[in-house]
């Protein structure tokens, strides 16, 4: 099988390492787009968005990795919803 | 009118303590009340208790939480309510309070939730027992979530709000891939709402999901994870319905008391 053909699986073990590990992330969504794979979504700090990209890039070692993954604003809201 | 500041899924570590603090210093000029929809943690150690204990500490408004799954990852789920208890934070688990806000009586109804799916696209009790015990599960938590909203009602509050970390309704899941909807919440917890009754019901966990939704009976549904927000915290002004504030109790303090739903 190509690096291709076993992507799928490539990626289920990236999602498991990364809800098993140190990090705990289960909150991104990583898709196969064509032959490369894509990691989006939100995270908590700069240093949890280096610790996701370095195991995947571990773990999806061949595979062209794309990325947008951003770091979660703590500024207060600048406006509250009124709910009737 | 009550003024209700919701956060969830902060998941705070050893090394995150701070990063919301700057925002939740000046939460009491914006808010009456502080909720946190679980997932507070990133491992559910009773050390990444005691990170978020701090964080939302002597922030001079009440606050109550209900715990997410990450908050049960170590099997610490009681070390990191006894770390929240100990600074003030009331969490709550099948269970509702009652809070004294500028004379009116707010009741928070609260539990964790769990998963399951929406209606027509659900798991149900049958066949293997971790089939059965997952669906049970879930149905004693929307139990509780609608004995304490009964009770709340019982107990006149003027405004009432249901707190859960898992969804309730689907609409606040738009953006999570839909195969794994029976991961993210039920429609028991929000058939609990509706039955119970309440004002607002707010949630977490599903992180790329969006922040709107209401349940059938027109509940209004609030997405608080902090990713969906992309705020420290939302908040919500929910008007007091008139006949229902209790006379007394003014001022800022606010006095909490269980009402337990079991
Ligand atoms: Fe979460
Ligand atoms: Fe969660």
């Amino acid at each position: 099988m190509s690096a291709a053909d076993t992507a799928e699986y490539r990626i289920a073990h990236l999602r498991d390492r990364l809800a098993s590990e140190d990090i705990a992330e289960l909150g991104i969504r990583i898709e196969q787009r064509g032959t490369s794979v894509m990691l989006y979504g939100t995270v908590a700090s700069d240093d949890c968005r280096a610790e996701i990209l370095r195991i995947a890039r571990e773990e999806l070692a061949g595979l062209p990795l794309r990325e947008d993954l951003v770091v979660v604003c703590a500024d207060a809201p600048d406006h509250p919803e009124e709910l009737s | 009118m009550i003024r209700v500041a919701a956060v969830g899924d902060i998941h705070l570590g050893p090394g995150s303590a701070g990063t919301l603090r700057p925002a939740f210093e000046s939460l009491h000029e914006q808010a009456d009340l502080l909720l946190l929809a679980g997932d507070l943690t990133r491992h559910g150690t009773a050390e990444e208790g005691e990170v978020v204990a701090g964080e939302v500490a002597g922030l001079g408004i009440p606050v109550v939480a209900v715990l997410g799954n990450h908050d049960y990852q170590s099997d610490q789920e009681a070390e990191v309510a006894a770390a929240l208890d100990r600074v003030g934070v009331t969490v709550l688990e099948g269970e509702g309070t009652v809070l004294n806000i500028r004379g009116a009586r707010v009741g928070v109804a609260g539990t964790k939730g769990f998963g399951g799916g929406f209606a027509g696209r659900s798991g149900g009790e049958f066949g293997e027992p971790e089939m059965k015990d997952f669906i049970r599960y879930t149905r004693r938590c929307a139990d509780g979530l609608r004995k304490s909203l009964t009770m709340l009602a019982e107990a006149d509050c003027a405004v009432r709000i249901a707190l859960t970390h898992y969804a309730p309704v689907p609409d606040t899941l738009a953006g999570e891939p839909l195969e794994i909807y029976p991961f993210l919440g039920s429609y028991l917890l929000a058939e609990a709402v509706d039955e119970g009754g309440a004002d607002l019901a707010v949630h977490g966990h599903a992180h790329m999901g969006t922040e709107h939704g209401m349940t059938s009976e027109g509940v209004r549904v609030r997405n608080v994870a902090q990713p969906v927000i992309g705020r420290a915290f939302a908040v919500y002004h929910l008007p007091v319905h008139a006949g229902g504030a209790a006379a007394g109790g003014g001022g800022v303090k606010a006095g909490a008391d269980a009402v337990g739903a079991h």
